[in-house]
This record gives C-alpha cells, sequence and structure tokens, in this order.
C-alpha cells in the first residue's frame, strides 16, 4: 500500500520491462495514392482545390475540411515555394546528438495554401530565412519509389544547378 | 439555466522526475485515497461514475482504460477512459452531472513518465505516417517551427520566452509539490543546449511523475458533503486540424476556440479583467505566451512584454502559472491539464500556502494536449466569494 508502506531501499525497487514488436500498413488512399504516383512518375506535385473555400490541399485530400465538400479540381503546385518557417534540429529522433543539423520548414509551394513539411538541403545557415525561396531536389526517377522521400531536401531556388 | 456543479474534492501526489517505489495503480490509489478524503465521501457507496484520461502508448498497455477501476475503487460502477488532455476527462464528468443522472462523479488523469523508455518514438509514432513520419525527425521539430514563427510574427523575443521559464521556476519554489523548482536566470535558457532551433533545452518542460484525482457533485449534493465547494462556471474545448500542413501555425485557434466556448458559458467578456489569475499549459516556454494571446488575457503580441514587466509574475496584476506550471512542476502526460486545474481549486479555497494570491474569486485552466496535438481544454472556476 503506497499511503503506509515504500520501498525505502533503491535496491528494493522492482521494475520489469518490456517490448513489443509493432509494424503497421497504412493504405495511402486514393487522394494520396494519385499525389505519390504524380511525384514517382513525372516528378509533379499534385494538389486538390476547393472551389468554395479557394484553398488548396498539398498533399491532396479527397474533401475539404472547411467546408466538407468532396473535392475533385486536381491542379499542379509548384515546385517552388517559399519557406513559412525552418527549425535547426540538432537531435536525432532518439534524442541523440546529431553531427549535421537537420533543418525542417513549412514551405508554400506556388498555387498550394497549405504548408508541406520537408527537408531543407544544400542551404547556408546565413541564407537560412523565413521567406526564403526554395525548389524541390528529386531523387533521379529510377530510384524513385512513391514516397515523400523521392523529394530529398527543398534548396533555394536561386542556386546554379 | 443548466443544473450547478462543483468540485468537492481533490487528491493528488507526486510530482517528481522518478517514482522508482510506486506503480502507476499505486500513485493513482494514493491521489485517489486523498481525494475521497478531502470530499468526504466513499468510493464504494458515492461515488457514481469515474472518468480517466490516459493514452495506451505512453502507458506501456493495450487497451489501458481496463486497467483503471481496482485502484479508484471504481470495480462494478461506471467508468469510462477518454483520450485527451485531463481538462477533457473533467469536462466529461462534469457533462455527466449535468445530464442529472449523476449525483457524484470522479476524474482521474496520472503521469508515469519515468517508465517510458522511447518517449520521442511514441511521439514520432503520432505524427502522419505517409507524408511527416519518413522525414524520420525529431518530433521537437514541431515545436521549434512553431516557436520561430510565433516570435516572428508577433515580435517575441527569445528572451521574453526565457523569463517564461525563469518565472515558473521560480514559482515552483513555492510550490513544495513541484519537482523543477530553481533560481535560473533567462540567460541560463538561452546558453542550454539547441534542440530544436529557436527552442533550447530548458524551453521544454522535463516529464515528471504524479497522480491527480478530483471529485464533482451536483450543487445538492455539493452543498451537503462540501464548506467549500468550487464551482465550475465555463468550460469549453476544441480541435483545429491535426495534419501539420493545414493546421493553423499563426496563433493557436484550438485555445482561442476553446477560451470563448468557455468565457461564453461564464458570461465573461473581458477574460483579462474579469479572471483573477490563470494556469496556462507551457509544456514549452513559448506556449505560455502563445496561449495567453489566444485566451485574450493579453493583446496580440504583448505577452511577452507582460512577461518582462512581471505581470504575471506572483506578486504581479495577473499571475500565470502560480503552482511553476509545467516548466516547474514538471510535464505530466494527460495529467497536465488536472495541474492547471489542481492549482487553481487550491487558489480558490485559500490553500495555495505561501503563492497564495489575496481575495482571489476566479481563474481558469488550460490545457493543451502536446506535440503534435492541437487540441485545448479551459475551465472557469469560481469560489462564488463576492469580488472585494
Amino acid at each position: 500500500m503506497s499511503l503506509l508502506e515504500r520501498a525505502e531501499r533503491n535496491i528494493d525497487a522492482v521494475a520489469w520491462q518490456g517490448e513489443i514488436p509493432i509494424q503497421n500498413r497504412y493504405t495511402v488512399g486514393l487522394a494520396g495514392e494519385r499525389f505519390l504516383r504524380e511525384l514517382k512518375e513525372s516528378g509533379r506535385l499534385l494538389g486538390s482545390r476547393c472551389p468554395e473555400c479557394d484553398y488548396v490541399y498539398v498533399p491532396p485530400t479527397l474533401y475539404c475540411e472547411r467546408c466538407f465538400e468532396k473535392l475533385d479540381d486536381w491542379i499542379e503546385v509548384g515546385p517552388e515555394g517559399t519557406v513559412v518557417s525552418f527549425t535547426i534540429v540538432t537531435q536525432a529522433l532518439d534524442g541523440t546528438p546529431l553531427a549535421d543539423p537537420d533543418i525542417l520548414a513549412l514551405i508554400r509551394l506556388d498555387w498550394a495554401d497549405s504548408l508541406l513539411v520537408h527537408r531543407l538541403g544544400k542551404v547556408s545557415l546565413d541564407e537560412l530565412e523565413i521567406g526564403l525561396w526554395v525548389k524541390p531536389v528529386l531523387k533521379p526517377k529510377n530510384r524513385r519509389e512513391g514516397s515523400i522521400l523521392d523529394i530529398q531536401y527543398f534548396a533555394p531556388a536561386y542556386h546554379e544547378e | 439555466m443548466s443544473r450547478e456543479v462543483a468540485i468537492i474534492g481533490v487528491g493528488y501526489t507526486g510530482f517528481r522526475a522518478l517514482t522508482p517505489d510506486v506503480s502507476y495503480k499505486e500513485l493513482m490509489y494514493e491521489a485517489a485515497v486523498k481525494a475521497y478524503d478531502d470530499a468526504g465521501v466513499d468510493p464504494r457507496s458515492d461515488i457514481e461514475s469515474f472518468v480517466t484520461v490516459a493514452e495506451d502508448f505512453t502507458e506501456g498497455t493495450s487497451i489501458f482504460d481496463e486497467y483503471v477501476p481496482d485502484q479508484l475503487g471504481a470495480v462494478l460502477k461506471p467508468v469510462h477512459t477518454i483520450a485527451g488532455d485531463g481538462l477533457h476527462g473533467f469536462i466529461a464528468a462534469y457533462m455527466q452531472i449535468l445530464t442529472g443522472a449523476l449525483d457524484i462523479v470522479a476524474v482521474e488523469a496520472h503521469s508515469k513518465a519515468s517508465n517510458i523508455l522511447t518517449p520521442q518514438h511514441i511521439m514520432a509514432y503520432a505524427m502522419d505516417p505517409v507524408f511527416n513520419r519518413p522525414l524520420g525527425a525529431n518530433p521537437h521539430f514541431i515545436a521549434g517551427l512553431e516557436m520561430n514563427l510565433f516570435l516572428s510574427e508577433t515580435g517575441t523575443t527569445r528572451e521574453q520566452c526565457a523569463r517564461v521559464v525563469a518565472k515558473n521556476r521560480r514559482h515552483a519554489l513555492y510550490n513544495p509539490c513541484a519537482a523543477f523548482g530553481a533560481t535560473i536566470e533567462p540567460e541560463d535558457v538561452l546558453a542550454s543546449d539547441t534542440v530544436a532551433w529557436p527552442l533550447a533545452r530548458l524551453d521544454i518542460s522535463p516529464h515528471a511523475d504524479g497522480a491527480i484525482v478530483v471529485v464533482l457533485a451536483s450543487k445538492q449534493r455539493a452543498e451537503e458533503l462540501c464548506d467549500l465547494p468550487v464551482w465550475v462556471t465555463g468550460a469549453g474545448w476544441c480541435n483545429d486540424s491535426f495534419s501539420l500542413e493545414n493546421r493553423d501555425w499563426s496563433s493557436a485557434v484550438y485555445a482561442a476556440k476553446a477560451g470563448e466556448m468557455a468565457y461564453r458559458m461564464a458570461g465573461i467578456r473581458s477574460p483579462w479583467q474579469e479572471l483573477d489569475f490563470a494556469e496556462v499549459d507551457d509544456t514549452f516556454s513559448y506556449k505560455e505566451l502563445q496561449h495567453m494571446e489566444a485566451l485574450r488575457l493579453c493583446r496580440p503580441g504583448e505577452a511577452g512584454v507582460l512577461v518582462e514587466e512581471g505581470v504575471t509574475e506572483l506578486g504581479g496584476d495577473f499571475p500565470i502559472n502560480t503552482s511553476g506550471g509545467s516548466l516547474g512542476m514538471g510535464n505530466l502526460l494527460d495529467a497536465s491539464g488536472l495541474a492547471r486545474l489542481l492549482e487553481v481549486i487550491l487558489q480558490l479555497r485559500g490553500e495555495a500556502g505561501q503563492r497564495q494570491i489575496p481575495d482571489v474569486t476566479t481563474g481558469m485552466a488550460f490545457g493543451w494536449r502536446g506535440l503534435p496535438t492541437t487540441s485545448g481544454a479551459a475551465v472557469i472556476l469560481s469560489n462564488g466569494y463576492e469580488e472585494v
């Protein structure tokens, strides 16, 4: 009983450790599949537009979360966009320090209203700022898998190739 | 007018970084025994229903709701567990009494965060598996993005955020049950390791273990059982879009809407003038400021200046997080909102000891469910005293 008795020595405090393997499949869905196929095959970024709200979703969705209408207006967005916010992450997912900082950004692609979350690359800390104009750097077509990681990162759009 | 509902008892245990001696069940049991004693009720005969708030992944058990009745005295009684912040659970219990079907209901939330060995993996597992999780980034990046945008749009500085940390950790020195009371300077926060710039290690509330149980009752039962009932005068909650792509990054709209719902119910037009104090989620330093602005406790862009001027300190015109907040008491996972509520209850009963604010009649608790959510809840309480 926790109110009357306590373990008084640290070594008396016993703990059992457990773990389970967790694996899942995530069906991408009709709209998500359209986005990922287009990215893989043509390297284009697709959004869905709500004519009622004049809002473009990227990645596209089948419905508008604002007015709840079904969406069927697919438009190409980007590929360039603007950095709305960024952060310089210095820890890996498990909390260990990263050798090179991981720069994550919210990117408003041209013609889109949603903010795409992705990584910035080939960018110096000096030029890193809100409002930075960026473009996606894709994997070569033969290595693309239909994943958000087919975009390797976004880089400043004014850099020479 | 709907039924009136009061808080008639509260019990809590913790709050410490480690609780190796007791299981989560024993933490809950201890908080429950104290709450039932405080309320003068027997859980087996008097309490008609129980609500708990918990999340399977942080408990390390599937269908965790099945694990809650025994240690609360709730076996063979109506019990349900909800997902959300502790205040969402409180509001669920409150509404059970509003129905008229029940008169005494208990709500519980706890944290045994010290037993979670991979907290960031759990947080990352909450992100969209197709479009966000593959990035494999440390989930604090979401707070980093939001903080950078908040500073940029409002003109708030990292220094002002650091002052929130210094204030709340100082407040915690006056709270005997707070885990992380300390005298630190804003410079210490600025000099701490970067996690997701501009967010630094000391901008993040450290986890703590603990449990909180609150007993609510209808007006009639409250007046029979309790000399000092604390009345629920307003409640509101709201979720923004969960998707990182479509949520509102500029302001905490979920907090603004939850606040408006609670203010409307409590008949409050000008929260800054009509509330005496507030406990506002400060999971991250900038969150206290962002939530203050969303809850109309100040004008947009003004929160940083108010903390600089000491307005939100103990002894200031509008004290915020006199408990120490999550920065000073510890991040209690789902119990964080109930920790905010606990302080409002203690202040309104005049039981806040060294940190008691004089002559208070009305206070608000606001809880946020934490990363990566956009889910918040607000509760307004009053002790029914006349304004002095």
